[in-house]
C-alpha cells in the first residue's frame, strides 16, 4: 500500500531539490490519511491530482532563504572597510603617495580646465530670452571680396518689426565716438567704451537697471545710463540719479538709471549707455541730402538684435529682410541678410562656422585625457600589487564573504583614496586659480554658492571614481580563495595585457601633446616673425586729436630735433590692424555688381619709406596737391581688380576718380589667420590721425615722454594713449598665444602624471623581482644587463606608443593649423623629437628604479623575506 | 486598505495556521481546511499559498517533527509572526465596520422585492 510510484518520480524529476523532503513528506502523510478515509483507490487519484498541483514553476525553484540574509551595507562590516582601507594607504606609504599625487594633480587641473569650458560655454545664456534672440548680419561684396558684416544699416531694424511677423523686438547698439569726455565737479575721465542704444536694451536683454525705469530708461535726448561701476567712479556713493555729467563739447547729459555691471559672460559689454535718438540728432540734424535714420541704407554701423518669435523660419525671414533693403536701396543686390543666435555669438564666427568652440572643445579633450591619465595610474597601481592583497581577499572569502560584499570593500577604498585626493586637489586650485586667471585671460573664481560648480565637482570626481574604481574592484574581488593561497595569481596574462594597453594609452597621450606643443609653439614662432612687408621695430603710434593734427608739421618738425626720435609720420589708421574697408570703387574692367572691398588709408608722402615698404612699380605720393587724385594699390588689389599695366590706369574712390601711380609690395595688415585683402593709399593729410614716431631704440622713453608733453600740450585734458607697435602686433596674437602656453602647461602635466604611473609600476617590478635580481647577480649577471632587462618591457610600450601617437597627432594637428592662412607645414622631426623626447623621460623614469635594483647586494636581496 | 494585499484563500490558509499553532504544516492544513469548509483542496496549492505568506512576511517556518507515516521525513511547521496576526485582526476589524455601516433598513427593503 504506497502511493502511485510514477507520480512519485514525476515529483523527484520536476521538484527542485530543496522542497522534495517537506512536500514528499506532507503528501505520503496525506496518503495514508485518504486510504484510511476513502479506499486505496480514490487515495490514488487524489494523489496524483496533489502532485498535479506541485507543477508549477514556482516549485521548481528553490525556495527564498529567509532566516538568515548578508547585508551588503551592513554598519559594522562598513566601518570594517573604512578601517582595511586605511590601513592599507598607510602601510603603503609610497604607493599611496605616488596614486594620491597623481589624483590630486589629474582633478586639480582636469577641474580647473572644465572650469574655464564652462565659462566659455555659459556666455549670453544667462537671458531670459537667450534662446529667441538673433543677431542681425549682412553678406556683402562679389567673388573673394564676399564677406559678413555684423553691423547693419539703421532702418532695417524698425521696419522688420513693424513690417514682419517673425520679429518680436529689435535693439540697435552702435559704438559711441561722438562723446569721450566726460566731467562731474573736478573728476574727468575719457570713456572710450560707450554705446548708443535703443530704450528695449534694457526689456530684451536682462541687464537689469537698478535705479531707473526699464520702459522710459531716456526721459530725453540728454539722458544717459552708467553701469554701477562707472557711476561709482564719477559719484562715489552719492546717489547719481539726476546728476548731470558735462560731455564732449560741453554737452550736459542727465543720470537717468543705473545698470548692474555687464556680467563678465556677456558679449556686450560697456560702461555707459547713451540714447539712440541723440545719435541719429547728431548724424542727420541740418543733413541736406535728405537721410535720416528711417532711411539711410549706406551706414552699415548698427549691432541689430531681434528678438524671434517661436517657430520663425531663418531662411524665409533673411529673404524678406532683403526684400526689404533693396525696395530701399536697389543697386545693393549683393546684400543678403543672415541671423546668428545670440548664444552662439561668442563661440562661432558671424557665418556659423566654428571659431572659439575649436579651442573649447580641444580644451575640453585635454581635460578629459588629463583625467583618464590619472586614472589609468590608479587602475594600474592598485591591480599590479593585487597579488599582495590576494591572500587577504581569499581568507575573506573563505569566512564567507559575498563578492559583492569585497567589491564593496574595494570601492569603499578607492573612495576614500579619492576622496583625500579631492580635498587636496581643491587646495590646489585655490592656490593656482590666481595664476591660472592671468594665464588664460580669465577672471574665474571659486563660488561655492554657484549650483554649477557643484555640479562640475560632482561630474569629475563621480566619473573618475567610477572609470578608476570598478575594474580593480571586480578583479581583486574576483580571485578564487584556493589558488591564490597558493600562490597561483600572478601568471594571469590577459591582466598584464590589459595593464599594458592602458600604459601604451598614457603614453600615447603624452607624446601627441608633446608634438602638438611643438607645432604649435613653432606656428605661433612663424606668425610673428614672418616677413610682414613693413618695418615696425621701435615705432610707436597713437592717434592725434584734431587741433594738434592741425599743427602736424610744427609738431613734426620739433620732434625731429629731439634726441631719440629718428622719424616721424602719419596716416589715417592703425597699420597693424587696418578696420575700415569700402567696397565704393571703380576701376577699367569692373564688372556689373561685382564689388570689390578695399582697405583704404591716407597715408602721408614719407610713409612708405618709413615703413620700408617696397614699391613693386611707379611711384611714390609726392606730397603735392595733384596726389589727393593719386592712388598707390597693394599686389592683391591689382590681382583682384585684374588690372594689367595699372601705373597711369584710372582708378575711383569714393568720389575721387583719380589714376593708380603705384603698386606697393603685399604687406600684412591683419592677423595671419587671415589672407592678405586689397589695400588702397591715398592722400588726403585732413584724415592722417595717427602719427607714427620711430625712436632709436635705447632713447625710446626720452621719446615717449617728449611726444606726450607735445600731445598735452594740445590736449591737457586727455590721457597720451599710445602703443608701441610690436605691443600692438603681439596683442593680435595674444589668444593664440594664451592657448599655446596653456597647452605647453596642460601638457607638461600630462607627462608629469604619466611618468608618476610609470614610475609607481617600475618600482614595483624591481621590487617583486628582488630576488630574481639577486640570483642573476650571483651567477655573473652584469649591472647594465640588468637594467636592460628590467626597463626593456617599459620601453617597448613606450615605442608602439609612439607608432600610435604619430598619425593621431598628425591629423590633429593639420586641423588646427587649418585655421591659419600663412602657416607651416607638418614636419616629420617633429614626431621623432616627441617620441624621443617621451621615451627619454620614460627612460629616466624607469631606469632610477632599475639601477637602485641592479646595484643592490645580492646578498641583501636573497635574505629579504 | 493599506499594508499587505491577502487573497481569500490565503486569508483561509493563514487561518488555519493559527489554529493549528504549533504543529502547522502542509498536510495538517489541508486537512483544518477540509474539515472546517467541508471541500476539499489540492495540497500543491496551500503550499504554494504558503510560500506566498512567507514572502510576505505573514507567517515565519523551521523545519521538524519526523514521523513514520511520512517515511521518515521532516516537516516544515508554520507560524503566524506578529506581522500576520496583525493582518488577520484588521481584515476581522475592516469587515466588522463594514457590518455595521449596513443600515437597518437594508434588509427590509430586500425583503420587499
Amino acid at each position: 500500500m504506497s502511493p502511485p510510484r510514477l507520480a512519485d518520480r514525476l515529483l523527484c524529476f520536476f521538484l527542485s531539490d530543496d522542497r522534495l523532503e517537506e512536500v514528499q513528506g506532507d503528501l505520503h502523510e496525506e496518503f495514508r490519511w485518504q486510504v484510511r478515509r476513502v479506499g486505496e483507490r480514490r487515495a490514488r487519484w487524489r494523489y496524483w491530482w496533489d502532485v498535479l498541483g506541485f507543477l508549477t514553476s514556482r516549485f521548481a525553484h528553490k525556495r527564498q532563504p529567509d532566516t538568515y540574509q548578508t547585508y551588503l551595507m551592513s554598519p559594522t562590516m562598513l566601518r570594517n572597510y573604512f578601517r582595511t582601507a586605511w590601513r592599507n594607504l598607510v602601510k603603503n606609504r609610497f604607493y599611496s603617495l605616488i596614486n594620491i599625487t597623481g589624483l590630486t594633480a589629474g582633478l586639480a587641473v582636469g577641474m580647473l580646465i572644465l572650469l574655464w569650458v564652462q565659462d566659455e560655454l555659459s556666455f549670453d545664456q544667462f537671458h531670459r530670452q537667450s534662446a529667441a534672440i538673433n543677431r542681425l548680419e549682412n553678406w556683402a561684396g562679389t567673388g573673394g571680396s564676399r564677406q559678413i558684416w555684423t553691423s547693419t544699416v539703421a532702418p532695417i531694424a524698425e521696419m522688420g518689426k513693424k513690417e514682419l511677423p517673425e520679429i518680436k523686438e529689435a535693439t540697435r547698439l552702435s559704438y559711441n565716438y561722438r562723446f569721450t569726455l566726460f566731467k562731474y565737479k573736478d573728476k574727468t575721465f575719457n570713456e572710450e567704451n560707450t554705446i548708443f542704444a535703443d530704450p528695449t536694451l534694457f526689456t530684451m536683454f536682462d541687464f537689469p537697471l537698478i535705479q531707473g525705469n526699464p520702459t522710459n530708461p531716456f526721459p530725453d535726448n540728454q539722458s544717459v545710463v552708467l553701469t554701477e561701476t562707472t557711476a561709482k567712479r564719477y559719484f562715489g556713493d552719492e546717489n547719481p540719479i539726476g546728476k548731470t555729467l558735462m560731455g564732449t563739447d560741453n554737452t550736459l547729459f542727465k543720470v537717468s538709471g543705473v545698470i548692474r555691471d555687464f556680467p563678465k559672460n556677456s558679449s556686450i559689454r560697456r560702461d555707459m549707455i547713451l540714447p539712440m535718438s541723440l545719435l541719429f540728432d547728431q548724424m542727420y540734424k541740418g543733413q541736406t541730402d535728405g537721410l535720416n535714420q528711417h532711411n539711410d541704407f549706406h551706414t552699415f554701423d548698427y549691432d541689430t538684435y531681434v528678438v524671434l518669435q517661436p517657430g520663425a523660419s531663418i531662411a524665409t525671414l533673411s529673404d524678406k529682410l532683403r526684400t526689404i533693403h533693396l525696395r530701399n536701396k536697389p543697386e545693393d543686390t549683393d546684400v543678403a541678410y543672415l541671423l546668428q543666435p545670440l548664444p552662439q555669438m561668442h563661440l562661432y564666427k558671424a557665418d556659423g562656422s566654428e571659431g572659439g568652440i575649436e579651442t573649447v572643445r580641444m580644451f575640453s579633450i585635454i581635460a578629459l585625457l588629463i583625467l583618464v591619465i590619472a586614472c589609468i595610474n590608479y587602475v594600474n597601481l592598485s591591480t599590479a600589487r593585487a597579488m599582495l592583497r590576494s591572500k587577504e581577499v581569499s581568507m575573506r572569502k573563505i569566512v564567507g564573504a559575498a563578492k559583492s560584499q569585497l567589491f564593496m570593500q574595494f570601492l569603499i577604498e578607492t573612495a576614500l583614496l579619492f576622496s583625500l585626493a579631492a580635498l587636496l586637489a581643491f587646495g590646489l586650485m585655490y592656490a593656482l586659480l590666481p595664476a591660472y586667471n592671468q594665464l588664460s585671460g580669465k577672471e574665474l573664481v571659486l563660488d561655492f554658492s554657484d549650483y554649477r560648480l557643484w555640479r562640475l565637482i560632482g561630474l569629475t570626481i563621480a566619473g573618475t571614481l567610477a572609470a578608476s574604481s570598478i575594474y580593480p574592484a571586480l578583479f581583486l574581488s574576483s580571485f578564487e580563495p584556493l589558488k591564490a593561497l597558493k600562490g597561483k595569481v600572478s601568471a594571469r596574462l590577459s591582466e598584464a595585457l590589459f595593464r599594458k594597453v592602458l600604459v601604451v594609452a598614457q603614453f600615447a597621450v603624452s607624446v601627441i601633446l608633446i608634438a602638438s606643443t611643438f607645432i604649435i609653439s613653432n606656428q605661433l614662432h612663424y606668425i610673428q616673425s614672418k616677413e610682414l612687408g613693413y618695418d615696425k621695430t621701435h615705432v610707436f603710434g597713437f592717434f592725434m586729436r584734431d587741433n594738434m593734427s592741425q599743427h602736424y608739421e610744427a609738431v613734426k618738425a620739433s620732434l625731429l630735433n629731439q634726441p631719440g626720435v629718428a622719424d616721424v609720420t602719419r596716416a589715417s589708421s592703425n597699420i597693424v590692424q587696418i578696420g575700415a574697408q569700402t567696397g565704393d570703387n571703380e576701376w577699367d574692367g569692373k564688372q556689373k555688381g561685382e564689388t570689390m572691398f578695399v582697405r583704404p588709408v591716407a597715408i602721408d608722402k614719407d610713409f612708405i619709406p618709413f615703413f620700408k615698404m617696397q614699391l613693386v612699380e611707379g611711384a611714390n605720393f609726392a606730397g603735392t596737391p595733384s596726389d589727393s587724385l593719386h592712388f598707390i594699390l597693394n599686389e592683391t588689389a591689382i590681382k583682384r581688380a585684374r588690372i594689367k599695366d595699372p601705373i597711369g590706369k584710372p582708378f575711383r574712390l569714393w568720389k575721387d576718380k583719380g589714376t593708380i601711380v603705384g603698386v606697393v609690395k603685399d604687406f600684412h595688415f591683419e592677423s595671419m589667420r587671415k589672407k592678405i585683402e586689397p589695400a588702397v593709399f591715398y592722400y588726403r593729410p585732413s584724415q592722417m590721425m595717427a602719427m607714427y614716431v620711430k625712436t632709436t631704440g635705447q632713447n625710446a622713453p626720452q621719446a615717449v615722454a617728449k611726444t606726450e608733453r607735445f600731445y598735452k600740450q594740445y590736449n591737457p585734458d586727455y590721457t597720451f594713449d599710445y602703443a608701441f607697435l610690436d605691443d600692438s602686433f603681439n596683442r593680435l596674437y595674444r589668444s593664440e598665444q594664451q592657448t599655446g602656453l596653456l597647452f605647453n602647461v596642460f601638457a607638461g602635466i600630462a607627462i608629469l602624471i604619466s611618468c608618476l604611473g610609470l614610475f609607481g609600476l617600475a618600482t614595483y617590478t624591481a621590487q617583486v623581482r628582488t630576488r630574481e635580481i639577486g640570483v642573476r647577480k650571483v651567477l655573473g649577471a652584469s649591472v647594465t644587463g640588468i637594467i636592460e632587462l628590467l626597463a626593456k618591457d617599459f620601453i617597448k610600450l613606450v615605442i608602439i606608443a609612439i607608432v600610435i601617437a604619430t598619425p593621431i597627432a598628425w591629423y590633429a594637428m593639420s586641423r588646427w593649423l587649418q585655421d591659419f592662412a600663412y602657416r607651416i607645414d607638418v614636419q616629420w622631426w617633429v614626431f621623432v623629437l616627441a617620441g624621443l623626447l617621451a621615451l627619454v623621460i620614460a627612460l629616466l623614469t624607469v631606469s632610477f628604479q632599475s639601477i637602485k635594483a641592479a646595484l643592490m647586494n645580492p646578498v641583501k636581496s636573497l635574505r629579504s623575506e | 486598505m493599506k499594508g499587505t494585499y491577502l487573497g481569500e484563500f490565503e486569508e483561509v490558509v493563514l487561518l488555519a495556521v493559527a489554529i493549528r499553532a504549533g504543529d502547522a504544516y502542509g498536510a495538517a492544513v489541508v486537512n483544518e481546511i477540509e474539515q472546517q469548509m467541508g471541500r476539499s483542496v489540492n495540497l500543491g496549492a496551500v503550499h504554494s499559498a504558503l510560500n506566498r505568506l512567507q514572502e510576505k512576511g505573514l507567517v515565519s517556518s523551521e523545519m521538524g517533527g519526523m514521523t513514520a507515516e511520512r517515511g521518515g521525513r521532516r516537516k516544515r511547521l508554520y507560524s503566524v509572526t506578529a506581522y500576520g496576526r496583525r493582518a488577520l485582526e484588521e481584515i476581522r476589524q475592516l469587515r466588522n465596520q463594514m457590518w455595521d455601516a449596513i443600515p437597518g433598513t437594508a434588509w427590509g427593503q430586500l425583503n420587499m422585492q
